[in-house]
């Protein structure tokens, strides 16, 4: 766990190589775009955890609509804060790298747009999850007679059995019936 | 009577969810305390049940105990070997599951030989992966236009590794033999002098004439055996090409196919897969970012639009339909109309090309490009046009562009036809000295050339001038009524098609085609990526990734077979009519001579196998185990249909059961826990439940 903040030692990356999808030089950069994150005094301080706001100020992940929910998702935080160490963040970057599977990216997407962390997607859901997509303002919004029509469309493809939610076996049914979703699920820093 | 008792429950689910959101007390079935519990819900958030939630914090304690246990017998860890990393856990929980697995040492040994082994694999897939030119320029372009347009750019790419892998073909069959064992009379140094003057670059003739780009530069040398000469080589070299070619883009088709018949209509994932799979986690550009909101909210609008026009296509009455129908037929018409137009205009530039003599040399340049000119001209026209006849046509919109895409394909694709056919009619003239093929070969040499002037004269003279137009003067007329540029990737990729089509009918004649399309590709690349990054906005209809590569190979396969069968039909002419003088079928040799003497002097075994290959009483029994391997897999995907219909039917039961005892277990909870609280409306409407479920 010793994550001292100026440099990663050989075992540590070695280690970090073993557990994610992540390459050396990827690991490196990660760890230097994160101590960027870092204040003067949190530096010296072994295993920080970075508040989400300073974390969301990242390019990679300034312009996403997801934002929070990616950080809520990785977070290993007690207080659900969505502050992440550095090792949450390989996790994130690991998840969203070129190389991890179409299991483990269909997963953490599931986390991503369940909302209300309740295992499965339900209505709410779904139209939280169609509003993050279209725009959040009111004139980006569809209205609500179409929002009824969509997720009624939505639900009545992958719902296989019709109970009403979309769980995760039915969110991966649907995923890995699509090649681009690999290719667009990824951050690269 | 089961699809009654699944409406039956939706019907009271729905009614439960109503009822939900008034009392807070009855809540959905997933919101219960049980239903955490369940295995499958377990096997899904393995990470979430080892926090201490809420759900546990007044439950027993050992309760954490018995779901780890559960955890590590569960589907998670059913595969020991699978590396660590592809487990959905964070860094802190792979580290303890690594733990629990050293346990095995005799096993650690052999995972940490295969993961060095895999990281070693992974170091040079990403240092090849590193050597794909134009990586970053891609990245950037995926950023700011979305998937359809890097589309068309990974497209670009494979198609200028294909016709590298043509020039080393080439240069292993057909430029390195010629090279080394060259006949002597052409051994002599080509100059260029005396009459050639730089316009025979763009006219393909004096200096390149006698130059290796065109076929008649490859006689006969000295590499003479009777299975290994020049003219065999030279026509192994282009089939090769052409089954190469033929194998590769029927590979990415089937590939492609293959994703886009899975997301098609049999399974109608449509809406949810633009949902689900909608945000493009690359985009990092906030302008980008609110392109991609305004795609998704018009793409969804769309969708929902064309499912309101379905619905109102079925309510149309006979009159308005048999009008519609009326229009159609007229539109179609006209399309025709304008296809025999474009015909005779090339028919007529033809024409008018093949008699150039006696003019300024700025006329005949003109009058020899005249063909290109026209048919460049045609293709850059119609296509428009055709896309203004199907907005009228009232087809849902998809099915318009579709309409486009279908008339411009064939568009370009038969006026190459045509103009091939044309060139063959009027090019059957004996002309006295001149290389027939060389002839043919000029043509598509000047095609391919004139293709990518209009390219770049497309991209610097019309696009930035337009573009710096709408930046300077934004409320001009003009302005507005050229509106704002965008990429067209369907008639972006049409271009590429056509250019790749015109080098594979042109490599007979003229072998060093592929490397000029190889350059002029290149060339493309870097001038599009100008055309995108600075003259376009991104359009307003997403293009979809993966649809539209099947449609980019399969027009391209249609390519393929056009050029093979120009091939053929040029080969397979009857003697005497076609007698070349030139090249390495010169001296009153023809393919099937040149063939037919080297199978003769194989030995008689080989020769009756090849024999009988080539025969029709080979075909028969090649067809027969064709339909029987179709038959067989046929019936397959038939079956496997039908487990699958059954194993949904299944699905539904058994999570009918699910909800149904989860339910009921709830209730009963909840009566033990305070009797006098249960208000009566939940017990009676579970009620019916039961009834309905046992009968």
């Amino acid at each position: 766990m010793g994550t001292t903040a100026s440099q990663l030692g050989k075992d540590m990356l070695s280690e970090y190589q073993e557990l994610t999808f992540l390459t050396k030089q990827e690991i490196l950069l990660a760890h230097k775009r994160f101590t960027e994150l870092l204040t003067k005094d949190e530096k010296d301080l072994p295993n920080n955890r970075v508040p989400m706001e300073r974390i969301l100020t990242l390019p990679e992940l300034k312009s996403n609509p997801f934002r929070k929910r990616i950080c809520n998702v990785f977070s290993t935080s007690e207080y659900k804060d969505g502050g992440l160490t550095f090792e949450d963040f390989l996790d994130l970057l690991s998840a969203f790298s070129d190389s991890a599977t179409l299991e483990i990216k269909s997963h953490y997407a599931f986390r991503i747009f369940d909302f209300d962390d309740d295992g499965t997607l339900d209505c709410g859901d779904l139209e939280k999850l169609v509003n993050c997509l279209t725009g959040e303002t009111d004139d980006t919004r569809l209205t609500p007679e179409e929002m009824r029509q969509l997720i009624n469309n939505i639900l009545e493809e992958s719902d296989i059995d019709k109970d009403g939610t979309v769980n995760l076996s039915e969110f991966q049914h649907v995923i890995s019936r699509s090649p681009d979703f690999v290719s667009s699920f990824k951050i690269v820093l | 009577m089961e699809e009654h008792k699944t409406v039956n429950f939706m019907r009271l689910l729905s009614d439960d969810s109503t009822h939900s959101t008034v009392s807070s007390d009855s809540c959905e079935y997933y919101q219960t305390e049980i239903f955490d519990l369940l295995p499958s819900i377990q096997a899904s958030r393995p990470e979430q049940s080892r926090k201490p939630s809420e759900a546990y914090q007044d439950g027993p304690v050992p309760g954490e105990e018995s779901v780890s246990g559960h955890l590590s017998s569960g589907p998670r860890d059913k595969a020991p070997t699978q590396p660590l990393r592809n487990m959905v856990i964070c860094i802190q929980g792979k580290r303890s599951a690594r733990e629990r697995r050293k346990m095995q040492i005799s096993e650690s040994w052999r995972r940490s030989q295969s993961i060095n082994r895999k990281r070693v694999w992974a170091q040079i897939g990403g240092a090849l992966s590193g050597l794909l030119p134009w990586q970053h320029t891609l990245h950037a372009i995926e950023g700011r236009f979305g998937v359809g347009v890097k589309a068309y750019f990974v497209f670009l790419r494979y198609l200028v590794h294909l016709n590298l892998l043509h020039c080393v073909l080439i240069c292993g069959f057909i430029l390195g033999p010629t090279i080394f064992y060259g006949s002597s009379k052409s051994s002599e140094p080509l100059k260029f002098g005396g009459n050639d003057s730089v316009l025979d670059f763009f006219l393909g003739s004096g200096y390149l004439d006698r130059s290796p780009v065109f076929y008649g530069f490859y006689t006969r040398g000295s590499l003479n055996m009777q299975c290994l000469n020049t003219p065999l080589l030279y026509l192994a070299g282009i089939l090769t090409i052409l089954f190469l070619s033929l194998i590769l883009v029927v590979r990415r088709t089937t590939v492609g196919y293959k994703h886009t018949w899975m997301l098609g209509k049999r399974y109608s994932m449509n809406v949810s897969y633009k949902i689900f799979c909608g945000w493009d986690f690359t985009i990092q550009d906030p302008a980008a970012a609110a392109l991609k909101h305004s795609f998704i909210r018009n793409d969804l609008k769309l969708f929902l639009e064309e499912q309101s026009f379905s619905r109102r296509e079925a309510q149309r009455t006979l009159g308005q339909r048999v009008r519609l129908y009326l229009l159609r037929f007229f539109l179609n018409l006209l399309v025709l109309a304008l296809l025999g137009g474009a015909f005779y205009l090339i028919y007529f530039a033809t024409k008018t090309s093949q008699d150039v003599i006696g003019h300024h040399w700025l006329v005949s340049l003109v009058l020899e490009y005249l063909p290109p000119i026209a048919i460049s001209f045609i293709n850059l026209l119609l296509p428009h046009i055709f896309r203004k006849i199907s907005s009228f046509e009232d087809y849902s919109f998809t099915m318009q562009v579709n309409a486009t895409l279908v008339r411009s394909i064939f568009l370009k694709l038969a006026s190459l036809g045509i103009y091939l056919f044309f060139i063959f009619k009027t090019t059957k003239k004996p002309h006295a000295v001149q290389c027939l093929e060389n002839l043919f070969g000029r043509e598509m040499y000047k095609l391919c050339i004139f293709n990518f002037l209009t390219a770049f004269c497309n991209a610097f003279f019309l696009n930035y001038p337009r573009k710096l137009l709408h930046e300077k003067y934004p409320s001009s007329f003009l302005a507005r009524l050229w509106g704002k540029q965008r990429f067209l990737v369907p008639f972006n990729v049409l271009d590429l098609v056509y250019s790749q089509t015109v080098s594979w009918v042109g490599v007979f004649y003229c072998p060093l085609l592929p490397l000029i399309e190889a350059v002029t590709l290149m060339a493309t690349f870097y001038i599009q990526k100008f055309s995108v990054l600075r003259c376009c906005v991104a359009e307003q209809r997403m293009f979809r990734g993966s649809s539209s590569s099947v449609l980019f190979h399969f027009m391209l396969l249609l390519g393929l077979l056009m050029a093979a069968a120009t091939l053929g039909l040029n080969l397979y002419q009857p003697e005497g009519t076609h007698m070349s003088s030139c090249g390495p079928f010169g001296n009153g040799q023809s393919v099937f001579n040149v063939t037919g003497v080297c199978v003769d002097s194989l030995p008689g075994p080989a020769q009756s196998t090849l024999r009988y290959l080539a025969s029709s009483a080979f075909a028969l029994p090649l067809i027969l185990a064709e339909i029987l391997i179709l038959t067989s897999y046929v019936s397959r995907g038939r079956a496997n249909q039908k487990a699958i219909e059954r194993l949904k039917e299944m699905l539904v039961m058994s999570s009918s059961d699910k909800r149904f005892l989860v339910k009921q277990h709830t209730t009963m909870l909840r009566r033990q826990r305070n009797p006098c609280r249960v208000r009566p409306a939940t017990i009676e409407e579970n009620q019916p439940l039961t009834p309905s479920h046992e009968n």
